[in-house]
């Protein structure tokens, strides 16, 4: 998948676990919430791992191989005008 | 973005609440060579910071100061838990308690709040990472000074840790400086703005 959209993906996985969250931190026995938020998580996982495999770490946790890769993808601010 | 870890950096556990050491290290939350100033200069110097490196830097630097902001105020919380009236006044601490009570709240250690004025984001490369360089040195000078006031280990094991990283923040701060160097023209001896004005 193309980068944009596999991290637009994963921002949006991203952000229906943080909502979940927030709602759960004031309905923590919610098992629908909970629900939803383990099926978020996983999805979550999934692309976040493709898209460490094909563009690199997210994290710097992530960084793995021989070379330290944290910087070498653009920051978040760096659009295309860039180049 | 961030996300949120669940532990503090380094491990801070005191057992005696002491109002005269909290009015001295408070400083380092919200003084004017604090960590929460020193996390706001590094994350807001980086937009424009044009070489990868030092963005690097910047980021992770000014990440690991917003851990320290919640060290200091974890050093403040345990240090004011469960005191008397009389033990904040006699500290010293009854001028912040009657604002904030035992709530954290950045100010120095004269009780000045935190100000964006203690620091700047130029879009200049050179002069923000002076200024980095000696942010760094400030906050050490600061930790050394109420390392002079303290004797409960407690309290001195986590503060030599948080003056220690201000060495290693200085030493990589050092090196971005290098690199910005490093990519200047070499008919840019005056190091002019390579943000902004020749950015090669």
């Amino acid at each position: 998948m193309e980068r944009d959209k596999l991290l637009k993906q994963i921002m949006a996985a991203d952000f229906a676990m943080h909502e979940t969250a927030l709602f759960l931190d004031t309905h923590p026995s919610c098992r629908r919430a909970l629900e939803y938020y383990g099926k978020m998580r996983a999805k979550r996982e999934e692309l976040a791992a493709a898209y460490r495999r094909q563009y690199g770490p997210l994290t710097y946790y992530e960084v793995e191989g021989s070379a330290w890769s944290w910087t070498d993808s653009p920051w978040p601010w760096q659009n295309k005008r860039e180049g | 973005m961030w996300i949120y870890d669940k532990k503090l950096q380094y491990p801070v556990n005191i057992k005696k609440p002491d109002a005269a050491l909290a009015k001295l290290i408070i400083t380092q939350l919200g003084g004017p060579d604090g960590e929460l100033g020193a996390s706001m200069r590094y994350l807001n110097q980086r937009y424009s910071m044009p070489y990868k490196e030092v963005i690097g830097i910047l980021t992770d630097v000014g990440t690991e100061e917003l851990a320290h902001m919640e060290m200091i105020s974890a050093i403040i919380y345990q240090l004011t838990r469960g005191l008397t009236p009389e033990q904040i006044k006699e500290g010293g601490f009854d001028a912040y308690f009657v604002d904030h009570t035992t709530g954290i709240y950045p100010v120095s250690a004269a009780g000045v709040p935190w100000d964006a004025y203690t620091f700047q984001s130029t879009g200049d490369a050179i002069a923000d990472i002076s200024e980095d360089l000696g942010a760094e040195q400030k906050a050490r000078k600061t930790y050394d000074n109420i390392l002079r006031f303290v004797d409960d280990p407690d309290v001195r094991d986590p503060i030599k840790f948080l003056r220690q990283r201000e060495i290693v923040h200085f030493q990589r701060f050092g090196e971005g400086m290098r690199i910005i160097r490093d990519h200047l023209d070499s008919k840019n001896f005056y190091a002019y703005n390579p943000e902004y004005d020749a950015v090669k």
